[in-house]
């Protein structure tokens, strides 16, 4: 049977294809969720009553349920119902349903963010933006955004070093994740059965990525503690 | 001449009526103080006056062109408000100076911003953003913050950060420039020179309505007096006269209550 | 049977949630496209779909067999290039070239097989299934084409103490969730912890946490003794013997199809040939008994 130093090559290659797509899913979750949940933040905080109203019930679906059952409801519903999937049948579509699952899912948890930062910033920059001849819009973007975003990063890297680890979820889809890949060796995969430590050895992936974020949002809001 | 007429404001919250029947009218290069109680409605006519607060009924007058008219809804339409709003200039008790701008910045930012929805701004957008920044810095140098240009507000004090706040409004070049307790929120130290200001500023022959609680200041600086309680205006008149010489009992209990300090 | 709640479920919040889904051509809609006349080079009778549709016809029209697999060695498995081969996967390549389709693999997870049957994500699952009730409930199986029984694995050191079924009563087990070796430990009333593959419960064996593991013999084959990942593991009892097969959608006439292709390809020697390439000849089931 072949040594650990032997099987090295192939399951690096093997979890370096599974992490890149984790980082795919992370990042097109985050590409996605960040202008959506700004979306529903303001649906939620629409004066239109019907609408606040039927944001605040998605946005208490979506944070009422497991993301992973909101996977399965995506990818496999349709399916069912219309007897014929939406998704495509190949690994791509399981990508898309994932992205889709994780988009929605986190957009939500960001809109809560979003409207807690965008409350927190006084009236008065506001009516100070009106007095001055600004629109609504030129208030939003020149006045409160970034004052929003500052409140914000401290409880938005949260939920982004939690999405690093929620990727790994996209597994009951059958999508081939780090960890998924890392199981492979387990079972047996490409000559190497019945070897566990590529499975431990994923957790290293996982801690270097959100080291490398934690360092990043770090200093992102070292950057904008200019103003207070 | 007219330059400010406000005839039968009319406002309420849920049910409790904040104005009643309010009427005045103000010459240009005149300084208009008010003064009453806290709740007697200065700040909420002020808050009119700016398009903060929407009046229930009554008319807001400009250089003889209605502003608003309860009455009328072509006068209420929200696009034309923003622009209606550049006639009164307003500086807030609690300064509202945008954080994440210096002084500079929070001083130029509206202008820039209404200068690029001008026509021809792009042919010509080097020369009027310097002229923006150089009529800034003037303005600055006006409140004697010329060394305080690239700060940040956290790194002024409240007297500093207010002198800015004047500055920011001056720089759009209001007609009436509004002031709601401007000094209330400074430690007592630096009400002075945010005082001196304005009285330069009265020197000048600034149209201002000032809310304020400082009696000595309003006598010496203001043209005229209203003197608001629960929503009217009790007395109205010549500055000197209404706060030295008060004809209504009301006033005189107020009054009475600041004389031990001027 | 977990499985069909649940679409019932997911059925039941579709009907409350969408008004638009009014219509139960739910099923329907999806092969309307499915023109009858594909059928007509199929010289043999078949069972036909509950509604009346050919799940032949949909997969000839689509022009993939859609295999729904887990990587299983010898069954199902990568080799260097990437590409799907072992005993399953050739067959299932034959097959779907019988049928002038191109053949897909899909790895799935093993709990959602049936789901994704439904879903019409996959079109078969073809990766060394036992034949429990639980699956021929689910799935329209074809015949059985190989043996398989399901052992006992225990550490080499200890394997002389446990040579019958009887002597492992004491023991803790563990085998895969659902699995047929879950099923007998059942059965025997033995202590069984369930955990989630069967390369799990070989860990759970060599990890310590638990004394044996019940698992398909073809594996143990594999993947325990001399040469393999777990060296210091061997298998000794054998319980009941099962067999393999291949399943589909509920209804399907391509378990008829898949039947009638292993009778030409056990007639032709194929099916045999590619047995011996994998090591599995002995277990095959060379024709209809």
């Amino acid at each position: 049977m072949s040594t650990v130093m032997e099987q090295m090559p192939i399951v690096f290659n093997a979890l370096n294809v599974g992490f890149l797509q984790t980082l795919k899913l992370f990042f097109v979750t985050l590409l996605g969720a960040f202008p959506l949940g700004l979306i529903i933040a303001f649906g939620s905080m629409s004066a239109f009553r019907p609408l606040r109203y039927f944001t605040r019930f998605i946005v208490w679906i979506i944070r009422g349920t497991p993301l992973m059952i909101q996977l399965l409801i995506v990818y496999y519903f349709p399916g069912l119902v219309l007897g014929k999937t939406i998704w495509g049948g190949g690994e791509s579509g399981r990508f898309l349903a994932a992205s889709v699952s994780f988009i929605i899912n986190y957009a939500c948890y960001f809109s809560e963010i979003y409207r807690g930062g965008i409350q927190s910033v006084p009236k008065g920059q506001q009516e100070a933006g009106l007095v001055l001849g600004m629109t609504k819009s030129q208030i939003f973007f020149k006045v409160t955004l970034l004052q929003m975003i500052k409140r914000i990063v401290p409880p938005i890297s949260n939920e982004i070093i939690t999405l690093v680890k929620d990727t790994s979820l996209a597994r009951i889809i059958a999508l081939q994740e780090i960890i998924w890949a890392g199981q492979a060796f387990l079972k047996g995969s490409q000559g190497i059965s019945g070897a566990i430590w590529p499975l431990f050895f994923t957790a290293f992936y996982y801690l270097v990525f959100s080291g490398i974020l934690t360092i990043f949002l770090g200093w992102l809001e070292k950057k904008l503690d200019y103003f207070k | 001449m007219e330059i400010l007429e406000v005839q039968n404001i009319e406002k309420s919250f849920e049910h409790t009526k904040v104005l009643k029947d309010i009427s005045f009218s103000l010459e240009q290069g005149q300084a208009l103080a008010i003064i009453g109680s806290s709740g007697s409605g200065k700040t909420t006519l002020l808050r009119c006056l700016n398009f903060l607060e929407t009046p229930d009924s009554g008319k807001i007058i400009v250089h003889g062109e209605t502003l608003f008219d309860a009455a009328s809804e072509e006068t209420q339409r929200e696009k034309d408000i923003r622009m209606k709003r550049l006639h009164f200039g307003m500086v807030f008790q609690a300064f509202h100076l945008f954080p994440q701008y210096t002084a500079l910045q929070n001083v130029m930012l509206a202008g820039q911003l209404l200068a690029k929805e001008k026509p021809g701004f792009k042919e010509n957008k080097k020369e009027i953003f310097s002229e923006i920044k150089e009529q800034a810095k003037e303005l600055l140098d006006k409140m004697g913050l010329s060394d305080r240009i690239s700060h940040y507000p956290h790194q002024l004090s409240g007297g500093q950060q207010q002198r800015v706040a004047i500055a920011r409004a001056l720089a759009l070049k209001p007609d009436i420039l509004c002031f709601d307790e401007p000094t209330s929120a400074l430690d007592p130290e630096l009400t002075g020179e945010v005082l001196k200001v304005i009285c330069s500023l009265a020197e000048q022959k600034t149209t201002m309505v000032i809310v304020t609680h400082e009696m000595a200041f309003a006598r010496d600086v203001a043209d005229q007096v209203i003197f608001m309680d629960d929503g009217i205006i009790l007395e109205q008149g010549d500055a000197r006269q209404v706060i030295e010489h008060p004809k209504e009992e009301r006033t005189r209990q107020f009054l009475s209550r600041f004389a031990e300090n001027s | 049977m977990k499985k069909k709640i649940f679409a019932l479920v997911l059925s039941m919040v579709l009907c409350f949630s969408m008004a638009a889904c009014g219509s139960e051509g739910g099923d329907a809609e999806g092969e309307a496209v499915v023109t009858p006349d594909t059928t007509e080079d199929q010289d043999v009778g078949r069972d036909s779909n509950e509604d009346g549709e050919s799940d032949l016809a949909y997969v000839k029209e689509k022009g993939t067999l859609i295999v729904g697999i887990t990587d299983f060695e010898p069954m199902d498995y990568k080799d260097d290039s990437g590409e799907w081969i072992g005993f399953d996967a050739d067959m299932a390549k034959a097959f779907a070239e019988s049928l002038g389709v191109e053949a897909e693999f899909v790895e799935i997870d093993w709990d959602n097989k049936v789901l994704e049957l439904d879903a019409k994500s996959i079109d078969c699952v073809w990766n060394g299934m036992t034949l429990t009730d639980e699956v021929t409930s689910a799935m329209e199986c074809s015949r059985a084409y190989c043996n398989n029984a399901q052992v006992a694995i225990v550490k080499t050191e200890d394997a002389d103490k446990y040579q019958t079924v009887e002597s492992l009563k004491d023991l803790n087990f563990a085998a895969e969730v659902g699995s047929a070796g879950e099923g007998v430990l059942a059965e025997l009333s033995y202590n069984c912890t369930s955990v989630k593959t069967q390369a799990d419960a070989l860990m759970e064996v060599a990890a310590g946490t638990s004394d044996a593991a019940v698992i398909d013999s073809l594996m143990a084959a594999a993947m325990v003794g001399e040469g393999t990942g777990y060296e210091n593991l061997t298998y000794t009892a054998s319980f009941n013997s099962e067999e393999y097969g291949v399943g589909f959608r509920k209804g399907s006439d391509l378990a008829n199809e898949l039947n009638n292709f292993f009778a030409i390809s056990s007639t032709d020697g194929s099916l045999m040939t590619t047995a011996e390439k994998y090591g599995v000849q002995a277990a095959v089931i060379g024709s209809d008994e």
